[in-house]
This record gives C-alpha cells, structure tokens and sequence, in this order.
C-alpha cells in the first residue's frame, strides 16, 4: 500500500511537471533573460524551500577547473509542494542537473525550468518562464 | 354545553393556529412570487486561470484614454507592486492562476481568502450600500447582491497602486469593479468582470474567465520571507 502511494505520488509529480503556470511576485523579463539559456551539471551545497519562490545552491566546475557556486530560483514552494517538491527533493551534495535562463544582471543566478534529479527524473521547478500555459500568455515572460 | 365549549375553543384555537399561514399564501397566490431561493453554494477552493496580460484576453488594449495610453507605455514590470510584496488586489487576486482562493459564505458576509500574499475579501452580502467618504483601500469596498445564480459584487474605494495584471495596465482611485459570480456547476464558475476608470479608460470594458473548483487547501504564503529577487531587477523600458 505504502509502495502503490509512493508509485501513485511520483507519476503526479511527472505529470504534474509537465506544464506550470507560473505566478511570481516580479515579472520574468525584469530578472531573467530568456535568450540567455543555460544548462549547468554540479553538486547542491544548500536548499531553501521558502517564499516567494524556493531557492536552491550548485557547485559548477567550469572548464578552467574554478568552482562556482550557482543560484537557482524556482517557483513558490507551495505551487511546487503541490507538484511533488517536498523540502528535501534536494539535498546537499545531491549531482543534478539544471536548465533554466540567466539573470540579466550577470550574477551567477538563474530562473530554474527543471532539474534532473539523482533517480534520473527530470522535473519543473515551477520558474523559468517557459510553460505559462496561461490567459494572455504567449511568450517566456508572459508579456508578448 | 362544555363539550360545545371546548368545541368552540378548538375551533379558534385552530384559527389562532393556521390563519397566520392563510394570509401568507393568500399573499404569495395573489403575487404570485414565490419565496426566494437559497442562493447557490459557492464554499470551496477555487482558481481561475493565469492572465500575465489582460489584454490578450480582451483581444485589444484597453479603450485608454490619452493618460491612461500614455502611463501604460511608460510603466515598466519592475515597478509591478507585487515586486515589493504589497497586496494584489480584487480582480487580480483572481487572476492568480495557480495560486488558489477560497470562498467562505454566509448570509451577510462573501468572504475570498487568497492565497496570494494571504490577502482576503469582504463581500457584504447584508443589503447595505457602499460607505460615503471612502478612503482608498487595497481590496476597496465591496458589497454584493444574488441575482438568482450570480452574485453581483460592487467594488469602490481601491487605492491606485495596484496594478490590473503582470503587463502594467494600471487604474485610478475611481476605479469601479462590476463582478459577477455565475455557478454554472458544482465545480465551475463564471467569472466576468467589469472595468469602469473615467481617468484611465474612456468606456467600461469587459472579460470573462473560467473559475473551476480545486480539490486542494490553500497554503502558507509570505512574500518577504525570503526575498531575494529585487536587487536583481532591471528595468526593460528606457
């Protein structure tokens, strides 16, 4: 039973992932640059599942060997709570892989789309810009 | 002659009784309205979908006036109040997309709880009429009637700083909101609401949006738990 609700759980979480409207407090274009994709593979160092969107912390080993420490921002956590993220879908020293678009202030930020979890499991983050399947919506930032 | 007495008492003991309910259906018969219906239920979570840009839903800009055209070309996403955390405000508050509210109702009292930034409401559904000398408010002064299965909400009083939605259409303290509520099914509503604003638009203009029942709870939300995001920002008009 316990098994069934677990396997029950992680196919809403999938399908859930799929596709994420996304109400942020700010705009993604004043933040996020949506032709500035990017997709960096590390090491978590730290997670906050807090409000108004959760924010999770990478070790990036660039190809000069210097690590950077990465942050991602990603939906509000009880829009992703809802999906399946639960304060501990990360943890430190979790190797995962994330997609999502830089900041445009040139700061090692970025709005996180989805994460390739340890299982091999990719899901939303609930940010990123790229699926508001949403009323008047029809572009990453919501605007065009 | 006690049995006639005690005949005679049950007789006006009888009128005493029903003739309270003789006059009461005379009355109805004679105008014939029935008693009024329950208003429906419409207690529950619910969400509407996400609407960034009101316009795409409304098929065109607004009919702005010559200031209202002028302050939406110039207002910038970085200067949305929900950058700083401040209320959302009535119409947009339903507009929240995956964000839910809930509906609590009463007699006198329709009461939304957002979700968004924990916000709330208060809907006087008691026949009263809107407050004279109102000072602006986030969520102004609502009052609301049933129209059968709609509920007509009323709303004056809304302070400016709110904004209509993520795209920056803006409003003026003399807004006027005209929303109603239809149940169209246990799980869905018809939302349409109108915008009067004679500083911002030269006419009242209309959308309509699909609420549909949630079959989750609303949850915690606070904006400033762990802001990080504003000294990111940078403004996308020059």
């Amino acid at each position: 039973m316990r098994t069934m609700s677990f396997v029950a759980l992680g196919l809403a979480f999938l399908v859930l992932s799929v596709s994420t409207p996304v109400l942020a407090h700010h705009g993604f274009s004043v933040e996020f640059d949506k032709d500035s994709p990017l997709t960096l593979t590390g090491t978590v160092t730290k997670m906050e599942f807090m409000n108004p969107h959760i924010y999770f912390y990478v070790d990036v080993k660039g190809e000069d060997g210097k690590v950077v420490n990465w942050a991602f921002e990603g939906g509000p956590p009880n829009v992703i709570y809802r999906q399946g993220w639960r304060k501990d879908t990360l943890k430190p020293g979790d190797v995962v892989t994330v997609k999502g678009f830089r900041a445009k202030d040139g700061t090692h930020l970025a709005a996180c789309s989805t994460v390739k979890l340890p299982d091999g499991r990719e899901v939303s983050a609930g940010s990123g810009g790229v699926s508001q399947d949403a009323y008047g919506s029809g572009g990453a930032d919501g605007k065009k | 002659m006690k049995k006639y007495f005690r005949s005679g008492a049950t007789c006006v003991g009888s009128l005493l009784i029903f003739f309270p309910f003789a006059i009461a259906r005379g009355n109805q018969a004679a105008s014939g309205t029935p008693q009024a219906a329950a208003p429906p239920d419409l207690n529950g979570v619910w969400s509407a979908p996400f609407t960034p840009d009101i316009s795409k839903v409304l098929g065109h800009q607004p009919p702005f006036t010559p200031y209202g055209a002028a302050r939406f070309a110039k207002e910038d996403e970085i200067d949305d109040p929900l950058t700083k955390c401040l209320p959302i405000g009535p119409a947009r508050g339903i507009q929240a997309g995956i964000m839910p509210f809930q509906i609590v109702q009463t007699p006198a009292v329709f009461t939304i709880l957002f979700e968004n930034q924990h916000t709330f409401r208060i809907i006087h559904t008691d026949g009263r009429s809107h407050p004279k000398d109102l000072d602006p408010t986030w969520f102004g002064d609502s009052i609301g009637k049933w129209e059968g299965d709609t509920l007509v909400v009323d709303t004056i009083g809304l302070d400016d700083r709110t904004w209509l939605d993520t795209a920056g259409h803006e409003h003026s303290d003399q807004l006027h909101l005209v929303e109603r509520f239809q149940k169209v099914d246990n799980d869905n509503i018809k939302w349409t609401v109108t915008f009067e604003d004679p500083k911002f638009f030269t006419e009242p203009w209309s959308i309509t949006l699909p609420i549909a029942r949630q079959n989750t709870e609303i949850m915690s939300y606070s904006c400033e738990e762990n802001e990080k995001d504003r000294d990111h920002l940078v403004r996308t008009k020059k």
